[in-house]
């Protein structure tokens, strides 16, 4: 097995009395798509909160590329390298399309407000350089004729291809996606397949959360299995189909 | 978008207005009007800085009006009392307002909307307070501070005055224009967009709104300073937390999400003040609060995006009638 971009050791979460995430144990493999899966409530995106350093974990750690992340905040997360969308997408709608990439490609320059007042050439160029990179993302996705739209005008599948864009602006390592599916018909889930096979490529490890099945054993090619704040099964698609456990915890059977 | 269009109409209503603006304090022109126009941009500063504070990065305060206050007796203290050079007064007063700005901002900004409303209000209370009881002269204010000069040219009338504030206003203006079409003005947006995801996307929200606060105290604080050395004559009843609510009614008349609206604003609250509410006494309040209320209804975005977009659309018509055979 190759080296782990993303690890977690016994994390766990609790609010209040509610334990949400309990000592889960996660490998990543640096390169692949890893889908994670459960029925509502199962920690997925208290997992991705915990990753992206939303809020701290009760109990145990994460460690990327090998580093423990201990409690860096979002934003030095970000910076790291792990770049997030949401399931509620969270587009910035005072901006146009392609001024939400750009936002995206904030870590990726440097130059502040001084610079910014008096327009100093390095922030010139660097504006150039933000520009030129938010065009590539955009095209990635397909929204280039969009782009002076403002970014809520968008139909919901638009909206979430912007999302994605603008995750892939900040350069990341590793790309967390919240139910990429969510709301889109047949031909966008499709084109949004597509897209992920396509970022893995530009050598980027991606995490998905997902309910569509067959987007997600269509995709992923290793899938874990969250019930109730524990990882009670992983493998790869064909493994989990068969797997008992994980049936019962959708279909509630029994376990002998 | 329409309007967004540069079109020699746009420059042709640029040049008109610089031309207007550089003949108003010629007495034979608006000369009368030269003290009205040195109120319109110090509160034009104020404004723009909370512009970009609520416009722009979504972050009310309520107490602007302290940092304006605090520039001011700053900048008088300084100079009169202790006979530091104006500019350097007006400079050191900046850094020290920004400064402080930036140190109440970090336990601020943990609060949110309504939470931060109260408490820049009581800060703006707070600094009233401090002003009356120990500033210099306690409520009746000091006078004598002295006037601006550069080598042996003086500010030692409103005609040259005008120009040096409007010089100041101009500057912050181009300057906040430049931050809002920057990276910087990119992630403020984003907060006010929403901060989650800003975050997400590497922005340092709290760091950014304690940043863009301080710079909006710098502004005030200047607005301040330039106050005092045109007045000659400061007292803490200018800088009362109603004050504080006028700079925001200049900044929600302006549009605050525009930084050129700021001048609409502050100009509209300033002519209804000092000229054509002159006869209502205390009741002009209000006045203001009809017209707040009339601009949030038809314009909401303020009457500079309001009067441009009336501008569009008077220009549409007009294309199009010219079309018809």
């Amino acid at each position: 097995m190759s080296e782990s971009i993303l690890e977690t050791k016994g994390l766990s979460k609790a609010f209040g009395g509610l334990l949400a995430l309990d000592k889960v144990d996660l490998a990543i493999e640096a390169g692949t798509i890893t889908a994670i899966i459960g029925p509502n409530g199962a920690g997925k995106t208290t997992l991705f909160n915990l990753i992206t350093g939303v809020y701290p974990a009760s109990d145990g750690q994460i460690l990327f590329q090998c580093t423990p992340l201990k409690d860096a905040s979002s934003h030095k997360r970000a910076a790291l390298g792990i770049a997030r969308t949401f399931q509620n997408v969270l587009l910035f709608g005072n901006m146009t399309v392609l001024e939400n990439i750009m936002t995206g490609q904030h870590t990726r320059s440097r130059y502040g407000f001084l610079g910014a007042a008096l327009r100093f050439p390095r922030a010139r160029r660097e504006e150039e350089a933000i520009s030129l990179n938010a065009m590539k993302y955009l095209n990635m996705v397909g929204l280039g004729i969009k782009a002076q739209h403002n970014a809520l005008s968008l139909p919901l599948g638009q909206q979430k291809l912007l999302a994605i864009a603008r995750a892939l602006a900040t350069e990341p390592k590793l790309l967390l996606l919240d139910e990429p599916g969510a709301g889109l018909n047949a031909l966008e889930k499709r084109e949004l397949s597509d897209l992920i096979r396509r970022i893995r490529e530009t050598g980027i490890s991606i995490v998905l959360v997902e309910h569509d099945m067959p987007l997600v054993m269509g995709l992923a090619e290793w899938v874990v299995v969250l019930d109730s704040g524990q990882k009670i099964a992983e493998g790869t698609a064909a493994q989990i189909q068969k797997d008992q456990r994980v049936i019962s915890a959708y279909l509630g059977e029994e376990v002998e | 978008m329409l309007a967004r269009v540069k079109s020699k109409w746009t420059y042709l209503v640029i040049a008109a207005l610089l031309a207007f603006s550089i003949l108003i304090p010629f007495d034979w022109f608006l000369g009368q009007y030269t003290v009205l126009m040195i109120f319109i941009g110090i509160f034009t500063m104020v404004t723009v800085g909370l512009c970009l504070l609520m416009g722009y990065t979504g972050q009310v305060s309520l107490g602007q009006a302290a940092f304006y206050g605090m520039g001011a007796y700053f900048s008088a203290i300084l100079s009169k009392t202790y006979s530091v050079n104006p500019w350097l007064a007006m400079m050191m007063a900046a850094a020290a307002t920004g400064a402080f700005a930036y140190v109440i901002g970090y336990p601020f900004f943990r609060l949110r909307g309504n939470y931060l409303a109260v408490a820049t209000l009581g800060l703006g209370v707070i600094i009233h307070i401090l002003l009356r009881q120990l500033g210099p002269g306690g409520p009746d204010g000091m006078a004598g501070i002295p006037y601006l000069s550069i080598g042996g040219f003086a500010f030692d009338n409103y005609f040259k005055r005008y120009f040096l504030v409007w010089f100041f206003c101009l500057a912050t203006l181009f300057i906040s224009q430049n931050i809002v079409r920057s990276r910087t003005g990119r992630a403020l947006r984003a907060i006010h967009g929403s901060e989650a995801a800003a975050e997400s996307i590497g922005i340092n929200v709290d760091q950014f709104k304690v940043k863009i606060f301080a710079l909006s105290a710098v502004y005030a604080s200047l607005a301040g300073s330039l106050f005092a050395h045109n007045m000659a004559h400061i007292s803490p009843s200018t800088f009362d937390p109603m004050a504080s609510v006028v700079i925001v009614v200049m900044a929600v008349i302006g549009g605050l999400a525009s930084i050129w609206g700021a001048i609409f604003g502050a100009a509209t609250v300033a002519i209804l003040k000092y000229e054509l509410l002159l006869g209502f006494g205390e009741w002009d309040i209000v006045v203001y609060g009809l017209i707040l209320m009339l601009v949030m209804i038809f314009m909401p975005e303020g009457l500079f995006v309001g009067l441009r977009e009336l501008f569009g659309r008077w220009r549409l018509r007009y294309a199009q009638r010219g079309a018809e055979p």
